[in-house]
């Protein structure tokens, strides 16, 4: 089993480089065996429409990753160090990238649809892709269609070739086709069918499973697609997906043997979960370690008195007592955050290599209350600070060690609690009057957590920042192809964002991938691509 | 006499049910968030939740879309669901039985603890049996229904690593299963109200016992059982039908949890989640057939009166 103690854990926190993950173990190469069940715990979908509204729950967005399979996607396996996201064919075979505005992707020949009416295993055209891409683009209410915003159309050159022009140059394009947030590949033939993906019977796609059956409230089955493209993939036989939203239920389900993988997303088990079930685990299972990319932060008018100024945010920055939340809510063990999540390890720029900046992020209520009174608050200021559960106890944990820290150097936030959507409505989007607090969509690259919260405009940029420099470099990395110089832009951003404290960011806590060790060929990673984490993986049992 | 009756608490139920009927459909909307704000929820714009909020009709003054709504109930059609589509009569139709079944076991569970150890408890009065049955009755009320449905599906994986059936098979594809899987979340619903019932079969015959006419058949000479149950049970059995009666919304309230832990797929869990998710649909509807059902219930109730006790005229 794979782990490591609570010391080296803690060491790879606040002090170490962000990227310092626990890297799987390479599997020996062994021959795949063909068959099997795997069994886990996933979530009712609130429907299967990934266009639509509603489109971006996570339940949805894992449940598809089976059936469903998009241009692109994220390499997977033991050989990939969670936290990277290397992108690899899914329907297209190769593509290229002309000029700065262009790319053409060749498809895969002789892709079939899976065999279900009305699609009945035709084969997969560039058309279906013009189709899937406009759709997402167009259907009403898809709130993840800003992911796509930089395109301007999409056209099929023939049968296998679709060419996608953008607006202006977006280096990330391919990144985001590749995440399961964004464009499913769907057939035309179910809506016009059943006039949306929405019902069960209509979700027929090209990946590796067949939905087989969807039991609400009670879980989903997935058998194995015959005519799926990659010979020989998925050699798991089945998946049998529990809908189970008791937590004692669920940790008697994991000590009975009943989930192979973690119940939680993605794939993992809460610390304190883990802590109290390891020892009466009876069956052997693997473990690995890393960070989440789940960031929660405090957002601030910037826009206003008195966090206009910037030694007012700066002040909160050392206010904030981030061990101390990570000691209360998990055990100790995490990761300090950057403006770009510490998970997303090659884009992240580790707190120690913020140079100047890096002192921001200490606990200093002293100092905290000096840059306070040089900026006129010597009695600090009454404020509020807009919040929601998300149902999440740690949340709750933190936010209360929030209020406590900033009243500690005489900011005395009021709590204004919300109801998840009310949250969202308005908050969510920097319509409050004060502070907000909250955790961040979890996306795989940054530049939908960078350009989203930091560009002047941006519907998330949720502390009002309206900052020509920071701007400037958010529109030159997403114009700078080469991936190194891209980087360096990135950090050079994330130095500039760590010393204007815009946003708070809190730790982000360490995942703890688990599945059972029958499982092979398995590598975690962060995201809901479960079906591209399982489609190269076997059961030896 | 008792068909009067009967049309005149029937009549007497319809604006209760029409003020019900416009509290369920309220209430939800006073909540905070919207369907349409959880739909689009983190990646939102404004244009979209307006665009969206008009095309489900959410948009309209509250009273329009209550008119709406109670017409089409007139009809037979509580709508469908925001989120799925799927009629919600439909969705109904399905889950119902298995809350219902799971209710009437509990129920069923509750009487066959009850009545024979309130029996005992009141026959054998300050005896240990009685203490025992006394102290248990108070456990049995104490104790949460969500601790003790977790106590025995965790324990049993921690010391064993097995656990209790979870999941749910219908009973025409596998009896069996069926049967082992409503058996426990049944017997942890059916403790709670079997507690309170008890208390009250054993303080009710021990009144009943102390009456002239009870005392009379003993100087008869009658058995203690006939005494018991044909003359002493009966009477003060009407109590407790009547707390039975007001036992149902709680044991239908505590199927909302305790589906939710065993992962039955009934319908407190559908409104669970419908709430969650601001389905108001779903949620009128649900709230809508409870409120029958219990309205229904009461009347049933006060009609077995009749029965247990030939006095009662209406």
């Amino acid at each position: 089993m794979m782990s490591l103690s609570r010391r080296q854990l803690l060491a790879l926190g606040a002090t170490t480089a962000a990227g310092a993950v626990i890297a799987p173990r390479v599997a020996r190469p062994q021959t795949p065996k063909p068959g099997g069940t795997l069994s886990l715990r996933l979530w009712d979908p609130p429907h299967f429409d990934l266009h639509a509204a509603g489109g971006l729950s996570y339940k949805l967005q894992i449940a598809l990753t089976f059936s469903h399979s998009r241009l692109v996607k994220h390499k997977a396996g033991p050989g990939v160090v969670p936290g990277t996201f290397p992108i690899e064919g899914d329907l297209a075979e190769s593509w290229t990238q002309p000029n700065e505005t262009t790319y053409v992707f060749k498809l895969r020949r002789g892709v079939q649809w899976q065999n279900r009416p009305p699609v009945n295993g035709r084969e997969l055209v560039a058309d279906d892709v013009v189709y899937s891409v406009n759709r997402f683009m167009t259907t009403k209410g898809n709130a993840n269609a800003f992911m796509l915003r930089a395109l301007d159309k999409v056209e099929a050159l023939d049968k296998h070739t679709v060419k996608f022009t953008l607006k202006e140059p977006h280096a990330w394009f391919v990144d985001l086709l590749a995440t399961p947030m964004a464009v499913a590949i769907v057939a035309k033939e179910c809506v016009d069918k059943f006039g949306d993906l929405k019902k069960a019977e209509s979700c027929v796609g090209t990946g590796p499973w067949i939905l087989e059956s969807y039991r609400p409230n009670q879980g989903l089955t997935w058998v194995r697609n015959p005519n799926y493209f990659a010979k020989g993939q998925p050699y798991i036989e089945r998946i049998e997906a529990a809908v189970d939203e008791d937590n004692a239920s669920r940790i008697a389900s994991f000590l009975a043997g009943k989930y192979d993988l973690g119940w939680e997303n993605p794939g993992t088990i809460n610390r304190t979960d883990w802590v109290q079930i390891k020892d009466q685990v009876k069956r052997p299972v693997r473990t690995a370690e890393y960070p989440s990319n789940v960031m929660s932060h405090i957002s601030m008018r910037a826009d206003q008195k008195p966090f206009s100024d910037l030694r007012v945010r700066q002040a909160i920055s050392l206010a904030i007592d981030r061990r101390g939340i990570l000691d209360a809510t998990a055990e100790g063990v995490g990761i300090f955050n950057p403006p770009v999540p510490a998970a997303l390890k090659e884009w992240s720029l580790p707190v120690n290599q913020l140079g100047e900046a890096e002192k921001w992020y200490r606990h200093d209520p002293a100092e905290a209350k000096k840059l306070l009174a040089a900026a006129g608050y010597a009695n600090g200021f009454p404020g509020s600070l807009c919040f929601t559960t998300y149902g999440s106890t740690v949340l709750v944990d933190s936010m209360q060690i929030v209020v406590k820290n900033l009243k500690d150097v005489g900011i005395d936030a009021k709590v204004d609690q919300k109801e998840y959507g009310a949250y969202i409505s308005t908050c969510f989007y920097g319509n409050f009057p004060s502070m907000a607090f909250g955790p961040q969509t979890p996306f795989l690259e940054p530049d939908t957590f960078l350009y989203g919260q930091y560009y002047r405009g941006e519907a998330r940029n949720q502390s009002h920042i309206d900052d020509p420099i920071a701007g400037d470099l958010l529109v030159r990395q997403r114009r700078t192809f080469d991936v190194a110089k891209r980087r360096e832009v990135i950090h050079e951003l994330q130095r500039h964002l760590a010393k204007q404290q815009y946003y708070v960011q809190l730790a982000s806590g360490i995942y703890i991938g688990v599945w059972d060790a029958a499982l092979k060929n398995y590598g975690p990673n962060v995201g809901y691509d479960y079906g591209g984490r399982l489609v190269a993986a076997w059961l030896d049992r | 006499m008792i068909r009067r009756y009967l049309a005149r608490r029937l009549l007497i139920a319809l604006p209760s049910l029409l003020l019900a009927s416009m509290i369920v459909f309220t209430l939800p909307r006073l909540i905070p968030g919207d369907a349409v704000q959880l739909m689009l929820a983190e990646t939102s714009y404004a244009k979209d939740i307006d665009e969206l909020r008009a095309k489900l009709g959410l948009d309209r003054p509250i009273h329009v879309q209550y008119m709406e709504w109670m017409g089409r109930v007139m009809r037979g059609d509580l709508g469908e669901s925001l989120w799925t589509k799927r009629p919600v009569l439909d969705e109904l139709w399905a889950r119902l039985p298995i809350t219902a079944e799971l209710a009437l076991y509990a129920t069923i569970i509750a009487l066959a603890i009850a009545l024979p150890i309130g029996v005992l408890s009141a026959a054998r009065q300050d005896t240990l049996r009685d203490y025992l049955a006394r102290s248990a009755a108070i456990l049995g009320l104490s104790v949460p229904g969500f601790w003790l449905a977790t106590l025995l599906i965790v324990m049993p994986a921690i010391w064993w690593g097995w656990r209790p059936v979870s999941g749910y098979s219908a009973f025409r594809d596998d009896p069996v299963g069926h049967m082992l899987q409503m058996l426990l979340p049944a017997a942890v619903l059916g403790i709670a109200a079997a507690a309170a019932l008890m208390r009250l079969t054993r303080g009710m015959l021990l009144e009943v016992l102390r009456q002239d006419y009870v005392r009379t058949a003993w100087a008869k000479g009658l058995a203690e059982r006939a005494i018991l149950l044909k003359h002493s049970l009966r009477n003060a059995v009407i109590p407790v039908v009547t707390l039975l009666g007001t036992q149902l919304p709680q044991i239908l309230g505590g199927t909302v949890v305790i589906e939710t832990i065993f992962g039955l797929p009934g319908m407190s869990r559908f409104l669970f989640d419908a709430i969650n998710q601001r389905d108001y649909p779903v949620i009128q509807g649900v709230n809508l057939l409870v409120v029958t059902t219990i309205v229904v219930v009461n009347l049933a109730v006060d009609t077995v009166y009749v029965v247990l006790d030939p006095r009662i005229r209406y």
